[in-house]
């Protein structure tokens, strides 16, 4: 299929589709907000079969086109668009896995939102599918612009859904999100500008083996690093990420934790390393020690919390922590650690938001204290969630594991006081993830509202069970992804050789 | 050896069983299925296993020649790949060599039996499928990690069991108690884990490979290794790495890090705070998990792994004193508990610090020998203290108990032969004696054949082994007159006398122990009665085990142990702990070495006697008299008392600094809530259009749009 550009149709694929229900939507004329049930329920379904589409066709990619043995950038489109920049698309190992992430998990969410979502539908879907497509370009792109245009415009469907389907407090958590992006992002424009005008191109291939000067390097990993820590996110600019938890939809948290957060890492993978590898070194204490500080003071914090998703939230920012201390130990361990934690987290944190979202969508709380006891009257559910809960807690044979041991392995290579303090955290993660399943789950149900609460539905078991499956087979099979991502991770860490 | 296609059905079978009861009480409704698979396939690895372990002891020509040298040869079978990146490699295998069959006879064997006396312990419980599965679940990770060629499935192998021993110490979920009982037992062993964690990770560090072949290979030859990112080869015992601003023996730092991991599981002192809590986990699973298998997965590793403490001095001192330490501590505390199930489990943790005294000072033989045969008597114990809860009401509390014998006569005889077989009765010189004669008695020569030899601390294991041996036998001689004779206590008594709540009202703890009526309420103050046949076959098997596996074994796994480790434990060139013992035999002035442990023995069932026997209010005084040393024993030295106020505290307190102070008040206040109330009186003044935050990111992309032609703009006109 060597003349189609699959990268590019499985990049719009969803927007495409979002305009055909969009059209559909208004043909028919039903007007969004009182849409009829069954209507909504077809456009949900629509928008599933789209982003289905969207995985057959990245699973395609992967299967028919991707060579694991190819280190370098595959699939690429090259298309001159104006001046020296070009509409440049392709993926490496380290992308291509983030690709099939995002087309995994948008079907899921979709399907996910069937009971939560009731009003305006139409525009629910048409704005999860431009965030797909959105996503996806931001992991193909291949120019610094084009990536600056999809990354940057992917937080709008991210700011919409929560600010539309979200909770009570969501105007504060957008402005918060807001703020912060702000920040990172003018530094990383200008950033890029600088080094278009430097370095005469805006090509990743070509950047990568441009070789800034060491000063200049400095001042480029900062405006990028700053943005990539918001996106993260890593401590002390992670309190946007709890309330933007807390006030997205069940699907917007899924999303959100699934693959927004990934963008940080992705960008330190994309740019800081390959092209700023002197400055990489030159900050390598001060992400170690932000690196372990979110484990350990967002571990510990999640355990004081009363809300399940700022829980996992914090959490999640934990998980972060192992992510970035991995990518900076500048080993093949910790880097492919980092990567295969930046997936794993995707299985299990999309899973957990989605446990959450089950129970929310009966109770409408997520006050821990309001549950309790639900083991009884929910045994799937509970099964369901304890695999979650000793994913994120990293035991041995799930995902979950393989990117925290790998990670912390990669640090303790490095500097022995890193790993020393991510292990403190792999403690922590225990404490608050066994007190959370305890309060909800175990002990009698005390709360009047949890009488007669039913079981996962079928919709609910389809959406849980290919994350279940995930967190499984890639913690007992982890080089179905090792053999992806090795050849990329190596490629960067080129620069790092002698270090 | 057995074929590879049951050593694979003796390790995954019980998964797969687990798998298929968790499954099949959804699909069918009903726990018939999960009970019969669970019991079915662990009872035939069960016997699989021990026909392997027979058929090697006889292979070996038993009590024969043991000059044959060592080979350390393994049968290894690839199951799958796992791991493989940068070194960092590891597969899902089985290894079958004698420290691995010895395991899984143990482990299939005991938990065998413990399914089918769960057939007639759990019959009245609502949940038997779910209890089952995670019976196989638990019994399908043990052999993983016994079975695993590197340390990462030993690790799978460990935490999965962490898994099932919380799932199943917590299995009546709607009481707080088993639920708090069974995090702390898993928080613990994290706790335990982080070391083991960090152990890997510097194995990996040193050797490049975390499989056990290459890097105990490379120990045991003394190999020039070149640490991760080091520029220089250096024989691997030497070399030296820098660990939290200290610099340090690498196999020092490896020998210290696997064993925290090591305390943890086996509850050894300081990280034993979780075993007596395990106690609310029905009983069955204290005898499977908490006394006979998962507790000695610590024993197990470190004698897995003796090249390191071969050459890590310090570390196998750490060892030592602390499996000293514990032996004596635990056995302190044993002494003054009332509920039946806690005075095992003490018991269990004194016992296990016998064998890592053993491991410290070098007789790994002797500290797999007693893994063995206490594994044994002491589920023997815990399912015969079963037997008496069941027929007892559930009653645990032995204040409440009394002359069970009268009715549980078969159960009172098990029992019998497990209390003599952990005081370790038996004539010296002689092969009269019970299993734990001639384990622990082994034990104990070891360490004092090591103190002869200037072994660092053995001689305080030896003495610490002789005290523990006395108390031993005082407590568990107490818990057989306490439960089985004198008079018989109203089966209620807490509940209505009100002299007996004087003595509840002072010990809370028990009251937690004892109501475990859950779900199934009896009448109470029924007669007792004894136990039905399906639980008393396993006693009586094990019965078997307490008796003969210390004579059977004690020849080719302790005293010829060379031909039957087959090099598997390793001794390095100078320890010569094992052989010492014959100089001593030889020796007369040491005869009283032989002696001193029946002599304690004795004494310790003697004072038993005298004060729970003939005078059986005598316990009962020196409870109510309050004195300081039986306060400090009753309330278990305030372990937790102490670790409440300190780490516990500070765990909290720690997390709402954290998050009420550091995230509320500092970043967002200084961050985003203080930016943000700037940019609404700001925005305010400036505009009253725009409202919510849409606008807020309009203005961003058009700001950068602007930015962005500007800059190409100047670029493209700059450049020409």
């Amino acid at each position: 299929m060597g003349g189609i550009p699959i990268l590019s149709l499985t990049t719009f694929l969803p927007a495409v589709g979002a305009l055909v229900i969009m059209l559909i939507s208004a043909a028919t004329g039903s007007q969004s907000s009182d849409e009829s049930e069954t209507g909504g329920r077809n456009t949900l379904l629509a928008g599933t079969f789209v982003s289905l589409m969207t995985f057959a066709a990245a699973v395609a990619a992967y299967a028919l086109e991707f060579d694991a043995g190819d280190a370098g950038y595959q699939m690429v489109e090259d298309v001159a668009w104006f001046g020296n920049i070009h509409y440049k698309m392709g993926v490496d190992g380290i992308s291509m896995p983030l690709v099939l992430l995002t087309a995994f998990l948008t079907p899921l969410c979709l399907l996910a939102s069937k009971s939560g979502i009731k009003t305006r539908i139409t525009e629910y879907v048409v704005a999860f599918l431009i965030l797909e497509t959105l996503v996806i370009g931001v992991f193909c792109a291949l120019d610094l612009f084009l990536f600056y245009i999809f990354f940057e415009a992917g937080l709008i469907p991210m700011f919409i859904i929560i600010g539309v389907w979200g909770g009570a407090n969501r105007i504060y958590a957008a402005f918060k999100f807001f703020l912060y992006t702000l920040l990172g992002s003018l530094f990383m424009l200008v950033a890029m500008v600088y080094m278009y005008v430097v370095a005469g191109t805006s090509d990743f291939v070509a950047l990568e083996q441009f070789e800034f000067a060491k000063d200049a390097q400095v001042w480029l990993w900062l405006a990028f690093f700053a943005s990539f820590a918001v996106k993260m996110p890593i401590w002390p600019v992670h309190t946007w990420l709890p309330d933007a938890h807390v006030q997205a939809p069940t699907a917007g948290s899924v999303i959100l934790a699934g693959i927004l957060l990934k963008l940080g890492a992705y960008g330190l993978l994309r740019f800081s390393l390959p092209m700023f590898p002197d400055a990489s070194i030159l900050f390598q204490p001060l992400v170690f020690g932000l690196s372990v500080i979110a484990i350990v003071y967002a571990s510990l914090v999640a355990f004081r919390q009363e809300d399940m998703k700022k829980m996992i939230a914090y959490s999640s920012v934990a998980h972060m922590g192992f992510v970035t201390l991995g990518i900076f130990s500048f080993n093949e361990i910790g880097v492919q650690g980092a990567v295969f934690q930046m997936l794993s987290h995707g299985f299990i944190s999309s899973a957990l938001f989605l446990i959450v979202g089950v129970v929310y969508d009966r109770v409408h709380t997520r006050e821990i204290a309001e549950y309790g006891g639900l083991a009884a009257k929910m045994p799937v559910y509970a099964a369901f969630f304890m695999l979650f809960t000793m994913g994120n807690v990293g035991l041995p044979g799930t995902s979950g594991f393989v990117g925290e041991i790998m990670s912390m392995t990669g640090g303790f290579m490095a500097e022995r006081w890193v790993a020393v303090g991510a292990a403190l955290g792999v403690i922590f993660s225990a404490i608050y993830m066994l007190r959370l399943y305890r309060e909800t789950m175990f002990g009698k149900a005390t709360n009047p509202k949890l009488e007669g609460i039913a079981d996962v539905n079928a919709t609910e078991v389809v959406t849980l069970l290919p994350l279940a499956i995930a967190t499984i087979v890639f913690g007992v099979a982890p080089w179905l992804i090792f053999n992806m991502t090795e050849g990329a991770v190596l490629r960067i860490l080129l620069p790092f050789a002698g270090a | 050896m057995l074929s590879d296609f049951l050593l694979i059905f003796i390790v995954l079978g019980p998964g797969l069983a687990a798998l298929i009861g968790g499954l099949s009480k959804p699909l069918t409704g009903r726990d018939g299925l999960a009970m019969i698979v669970t019991t079915g396939t662990v009872g035939l690895a069960g016997i699989l296993s021990l026909v392997q372990l027979f058929t090697y002891v006889a292979g070996l020509g038993y009590g024969g020649d043991h000059s044959e040298a060592a080979h350390h040869g393994a049968h290894i079978i690839h199951l799958m790949n796992w791991v493989d990146v940068g070194g960092f490699k590891a597969d899902w295998t089985i290894r079958v060599d004698a420290m691995s069959m010895v395991m899984m006879a143990v482990i299939t064997s005991v938990s065998g039996l413990v399914h089918l006396y769960s057939w007639g312990y759990m019959s009245e419980d609502p949940h038997r499928a779910r209890f089952f599965t995670y019976l196989s679940l638990f019994t399908f990770t043990m052999l993983m990690l016994v079975v695993a060629d590197n340390f990462l499935q030993l690790f799978f192998g460990w935490e999965g069991v962490g898994l099932a021993s919380y799932l199943l110490i917590g299995f009546w979920y709607q009481k707080p108690a088993p639920n708090d009982a069974a995090i702390k037992a898993f928080v613990t062993n994290r706790v335990g884990d982080f070391g083991l964690a960090l152990g890997i990770m510097a194995v990996f560090f040193l050797f490049g490979s975390i499989e056990f072949a290459p890097v105990l290979e490379a120990i045991r030859e003394n190999a020039m290794v070149t640490p991760f990112a080091f520029a220089e080869a250096a024989p691997a015992r030497d070399v030296a790495i820098e660990f939290l601003g200290y610099n340090v023996r690498a196999l020092e730092l490896i020998g210290v890090l696997l064993f925290i991991g090591a305390m943890g599981k086996s509850a050894q002192l300081f990280l034993h705070v979780w075993l007596p809590d395990a106690m609310e986990g029905p009983t069955p699973v204290s005898a499977l998990i908490h006394a006979a298998t998962m507790v000695t997965a610590g024993v197990y590793l470190v004698c897995l792994i003796s090249p390191i403490y071969e050459y890590a001095p310090g570390a196998a001192a750490m060892v030592t004193v602390v499996g000293a330490l514990t032996a004596l501590f635990a056995a302190t505390v044993g002494m003054a508990q009332n509920d039946i199930k806690r005075v095992i489990a003490y018991s269990t943790c004194s016992q296990l610090g016998y064998m890592f005294f053993a491991a410290g000072v070098g007789a790994y033989e002797a500290a797999m020998f007693h893994l063995f045969t206490h594994a044994f008597f002491k589920a023997l114990l815990f399912l015969g203290a079963g037997s008496v809860i069941h027929g007892n009401h559930h009653e645990q509390d032995m204040r409440n108990l009394g002359g069970v014998w009268r009715y549980q006569k078969f159960t009172y005889g098990a029992m019998l032969i497990g209390t003599i077989a952990i005081i370790g009765l038996g004539i010296p010189h002689t092969s009269f004696g019970f299993a734990g004669f001639f384990s622990k008695d082994g034990i104990i020569e070891s360490a004092f054949s090591a103190s002869q030899q200037g072994v660092p601390f053995a001689s305080l294991a030896f003495w610490a082994g002789i005290g523990a041996a006395l108390l031993t036998s005082f407590y568990s001689w107490r818990l057989i007159y306490m439960t089985f004779h004198g008079p018989r206590a109203e089966a209620d008594a807490g509940h209505a006398h009100d002299g007996d709540a004087v003595v509840h009202a002072d010990d809370d703890h028990s009251h937690d122990g004892h109501n475990h009526d859950d779900d199934h309420d009896h009448a109470h103050g029924g007669e007792p009665h004894e136990s039905p046949l399906v639980m008393l076959v396993p006693l009586a098997l094990l019965s078997v085990g307490a008796i003969f596996a210390g004579l059977y074994f004690y020849d080719p796994m302790f005293h010829h142990g060379d031909a039957f480790w087959a090099g598997a434990l390793y001794h390095a060139a100078d320890n010569n702990v094992i052989h010492g013992i014959e100089d001593i035999k030889h020796d007369h002035a040491f005869e009283w070495v032989f002696w001193a442990p029946l002599v304690v023995t004795v004494i310790g069932f003697l004072i038993a006697t005298f004060t729970y026997f003939f005078n059986r209010g005598f316990g009962k005084r020196i409870a109510d008299g309050r004195g300081p040393l039986h306060l400090l024993f009753e309330n278990k030295w305030y372990f937790d008392e102490i670790y409440e106020v300190t780490i516990v505290r500070l765990t909290r307190w720690l997390g709402d600094v954290f998050w009420k102070i550091g995230d509320i008040k500092l970043i967002n206040g200084l961050g985003p809530d203080g930016v943000s109330n700037l940019t609404k009186w700001g925005a305010r003044r400036i505009s009253a259009m725009h409202s919510g935050y849409l606008y807020h990111y309009a203005f961003v992309i058009i700001g950068a749009a602007i930015l962005f032609g500007g800059v190409l703009f100047i670029r493209n006109g700059g450049v020409g």
